[in-house]
């Protein structure tokens, strides 16, 4: 027979979750009898609440947090709305057009998928919107580029530590050359993206630290040659942002 | 997915925010109070402010991103069903219960998987101690809680490392004490001893942190 003191050694265990199978169902049992046994374990957890904040944290992939939305709350309703007001609108202009529920079948595949890539593009937005609004530094470099005024931001993450990196305004680069853009490291450049410019939008690219590089001091942007995959630059640079 | 979050630029943060990256004891009650009116903006709050930390525990428990993002997302499914039941007490803080859920959850999937075995022999691959403890960088400063992880940090460095050891495994890994007796090569009845006292001294340096907020 277990005596008192024996559940008393199991009160810590069992409130961290940490008490061997073995003992968990004589120590559930006595608790259901002793309370002070479940005041002490009651405050046990409270004491040790914030333990869990030992580990390290982890940064949510894109996505995340609005799927973890979605999934809690449901589908959200306008959009559901819309699918639905989508898919019985395509319904009948199928009836009425052609008559056959073929083409009405046709149409709703291809709105669900046109509706998946929408969301799938919101979750991105927001998770673009998220950073934008956690930056806790924004730099940006104005640009003068064949008679077109543009300019390079970059809005430094504050949870992620990850740069949303943004090029407005430029023409789109020339045949055989491309933007590259560049961490300054206090050991070297160091090869960030390519980014691709289209006429009339901007190009936004989210970048993480480099894994191997020393301290980041700031941020460049040139013309390369399209051959220029080193991590030294060879082009014009267009931008140096210190940070 | 990694384990870590991403390394930080190490010049583009500051080293320590202030007040204002914390949450306030009364915005904590107030996002209580609208999740319990169903407002979705405080869930979203909640989800934007708590998820780097439950993926944290959950990763660690489970060694496995995508079980620890649906432990996560269960725990945020119960928060916003059982908000209202949470009694409003100073001991009972609206984090240290999603803390105590999600560890309770993972827990649940790493046994109920019997993958307790497999992650032995990770864990036994990777070394069994410190993974909690790696050094803090100044930039995750802009972290909110980051502030208190450092704190529960110091406290778990105070131990005396054959104590920190056992808790590594036992209460951060998820293993039971006969696999924690196992892993480390010594009898069941030291992990014990080894556990009380460690939660003992935890208990006295972790009482301060029950007045902090995240």
């Amino acid at each position: 027979m277990n005596s008192h003191e024996w559940f008393i050694e199991q009160r810590s265990p069992y409130a961290t979750q940490t008490q061997d199978p073995t003992d968990e169902p004589a120590f559930v049992d006595h608790l259901k009898r002793c309370a002070e046994c479940r005041a002490a374990v009651h405050q046990l957890e409270r004491e040790l609440g914030w333990l869990p904040m030992g580990v390290n944290p982890v940064s949510p992939r894109p996505g995340f947090r609005w799927q973890v939305a979605e999934a809690v709350l449901g589908p959200r309703r306008p959009v559901r709305w819309v699918v639905w007001m989508s898919l019985a609108a395509a319904a009948a202009f199928g009836a009425v057009a052609v008559g056959v529920s073929r083409r009405a079948a046709d149409r709703e595949a291809r709105l669900t998928a046109t509706q998946r890539v929408t969301e799938e593009t919101l979750a991105a937005l927001s998770d673009t919107v998220a950073m934008l609004r956690r930056a806790a530094r924004v730099m940006q470099a104005s640009i003068q580029m064949e008679g077109h005024q543009g300019g390079l931001l970059i809005f430094a993450d504050s949870v992620t530590h990850k740069w949303s990196v943004v090029l407005h305004g430029l023409p789109p680069a020339p045949p055989g050359e491309k933007y590259q853009f560049w961490f300054v490291c206090d050991d070297g450049m160091v090869r960030g993206a390519e980014i691709v410019t289209v006429a009339g939008r901007p190009s936004f690219v989210t970048l993480g630290m480099p894994a191997k590089s020393g301290n980041v001091l700031g941020a460049a942007l040139s013309m390369e040659p399209l051959t220029n995959a080193g991590n030294t630059p060879q082009g014009k640079e267009l931008a140096h942002l210190t940070l | 997915m990694t384990d870590q979050p991403a390394p930080a630029a190490k010049s583009d943060m500051p080293a320590r925010r202030g007040p204002s990256s914390v949450i306030s004891l009364a915005a904590e009650s107030s996002l209580r109070a609208r999740l319990i009116a169903r407002d979705e903006r405080a869930l979203v709050e909640l989800i934007e402010v708590a998820s780097p930390w439950l993926l944290g525990v959950a990763q660690s428990i489970l060694a496995d991103p995508a079980d620890a993002e649906e432990v996560v997302t269960d725990a945020f499914r119960i928060a916003w069903q059982k908000v209202g039941t949470l009694p409003e007490t100073e001991d009972q803080r609206l984090l240290p219960w999603l803390f105590r859920v999600t560890r309770n959850r993972a827990i649940d999937r790493l046994r109920a998987r019997r993958r307790q075995r497999l992650k032995l022999e990770r864990v036994g691959a990777e070394g069994a101690v410190d993974r909690v403890s790696l050094p803090v960088e100044p930039n995750e400063a802009a972290q909110p809680g980051w502030h208190v992880h450092r704190s529960v940090h110091q406290a778990l460095d105070d131990l005396p490392p054959e104590q920190k050891a056992a808790i590594e495994l036992a209460y951060f890994r998820g293993l039971t004490q006969s696999e924690v007796a196992e892993q480390l090569g010594i009898p069941l009845g030291t992990v014990k001893t080894r556990l009380r006292l460690a939660f003992d001294k935890l208990r006295g340096s972790l009482a301060p942190l029950k007045e902090w907020l995240v």
